[in-house]
């Protein structure tokens, strides 16, 4: 910026056109802590010393910013910051606005990790017990992660094609800026309709995995309303979020496999079903057609039975017919034969034939010695009755 | 059927009796000109009625019969 040669500035007005040119300068600075201040309204205000020649700066770290590295600042704590320099207008004193603070060495990150993994643990934040399963047949995933890279890629190439709905908000992942993104990325999601979160990254070394040791972070994933999954490589110490998670695979590739397991499972149940049901299906066509068989035989038997029962029948009919038959011919010839006998013995036919019936006294006269000889007969002839006198017997 | 059975009682009725009075005059030793004559008559008119329903019991057997044979075929 070219500033007019004759322009004539007020101390506050220079002052701020310095800050607007300083703001553009953001750096990171290491150094070590000296002295750390926590002034009334919560700021910290500390200074980082060169390790080699004692320069010193006075730094400067908004309280809300602060709180979210979850760094307590310690004289001879050696740090990364990052930030801008500022120049206070009311005691013209130039300080570095720190933006992040992040532990720098091994040493002290380690350091870092380990106290606060203690700490979370005793509060159970990692207690097996706590943690929720991830649910059967996932349909709504909230992904965060980096939108550059490989890592989304190999997760999106790997979850199956199971109607998945994805919805991924991009945040940074790495450095101590990630920690902010990923803090307003879990805030979104909370209020989003999911039922499974994934937080994804590739795999780091200690420093670049920090954002995920974060302790706010590690709380809110503990915290958050469905289940998380975790997918964040790492080598010997797993993140503090790995940890707090649900779930914990090493690969965006094995958690998208673990997304997809319940869904394979179900696809081989259901072929596994399938199976059961044709086979049943055709052992009950088998049973039908043994039933179907039995059913022919018994009704070629009842067939038979009925032509059986036809046949006794029929030849019980014959045998009614010509028993009946019998009977009426028997009954027939009882009536002829009592029509005979009554032909025969027919008084009046021996009458008409000539012969007579002579009573003597009442009584019918068979021999010589049923009347005397001046008594009176009575001869009984076809149209009357004769009275006579018997005149003379002979024998 | 009521009918048919008091029929056949009658017919067996009948012939019990014809057979009473043939048995009547197998066994008479003095005949009883009045009484076989009254016999005669009883017999005679029995016989005519058995004849008369025998006939009536054949022609309704036919039937029966006609009405089974279809069935047979």
């Amino acid at each position: 910026m070219e500033l007019p040669i004759d322009k004539i500035f007020s101390v506050s007005e220079f002052i701020t056109l310095l800050n607007i040119g300083l703001k553009s300068s953001k750096v990171k600075i290491i150094g070590e802590v000296g002295e750390a201040k926590t002034g009334p309204t919560g700021h910290v205000y500390f200074t980082l010393k060169d390790e080699k020649d004692q320069s010193m700066m006075n730094c400067i770290i908004w309280k809300y910013k602060y709180g979210l590295y979850g760094i307590k600042l310690q004289e001879g704590m050696k740090i990364m910051a990052s930030g801008y320099p500022e120049i206070y207008s009311l005691s013209g004193r130039l300080s570095f606005i720190a933006e992040t603070i992040e532990l720098a060495g091994e040493g002290e990150l380690k350091k870092q990790y380990d106290e606060l993994k203690k700490k979370l643990e005793r509060e159970g934040i990692f207690a097996l017990e706590k943690k929720r399963s991830i649910p059967k047949y996932p349909h709504k995933i909230g992904v965060i992660t980096s939108r550059q890279g490989a890592v989304i890629a190999d997760f999106l190439n790997n979850i199956g094609k199971f109607g998945f709905k994805i919805k991924m908000i991009d945040s940074r992942v790495e450095g101590q800026e990630a920690v902010r993104d990923l803090l307003a990325s879990i805030k979104t999601f909370r209020k989003k309709d999911i039922d499974v979160l994934v937080i994804i990254r590739g795999g780091g070394s200690l420093e670049s995995l920090m954002p995920f040791n974060n302790e706010l972070l590690v709380r809110e994933v503990s915290s958050f309303p469905v289940p998380v999954i975790a997918g964040i490589g790492h080598d010997k110490d797993e993140p503090l979020v790995a940890l707090a998670a649900d779930a914990s695979e090493s690969t965006p590739t094995a958690v998208a496999n673990l997304l997809n397991e319940s869904w394979e499972q179900a696809f081989l149940l259901l072929e596994r079903y399938e199976r059961d049901i044709v086979g049943r299906y055709e052992m009950i066509l088998d049973n039908y057609k043994e039933v179907e068989n039995e059913l022919r035989i018994s009704l070629s038997n009842f067939k038979n039975a009925l032509l059986n029962v036809k046949i006794r029948l029929r030849d019980s009919l014959d045998k009614s017919l010509s028993g009946f038959k019998l009977l009426l011919s028997a009954v027939n010839q009882k009536v002829i034969q009592a029509e005979k006998s009554v032909f025969f013995n027919n008084p009046e036919r021996q009458l008409r034939l000539g012969y007579s019936i002579s009573r003597c006294n009442g009584k019918i006269i068979r021999r010589t010695g049923d009347t005397k000889v001046g008594e009176n007969m009575d001869v009984r002839v076809l149209d009357g009755i004769i009275i006579s006198e018997v005149k003379n017997i002979k024998k | 059927m009521v009918k048919d059975k008091s029929d056949v009682k009658n017919l067996n009725s009948n012939l019990k009796k014809l057979s009473e009075i043939t048995e009547w005059f197998d066994d008479q030793e003095e005949i009883d000109v009045e009484e076989g004559l009254k016999k005669v008559k009883e017999a005679v008119s029995l016989i005519k009625e058995s004849k008369g329903r025998l006939k009536e019991i054949e022609n309704e057997f036919e039937e029966i019969k006609k009405e089974i044979e279809p069935e047979e075929e």
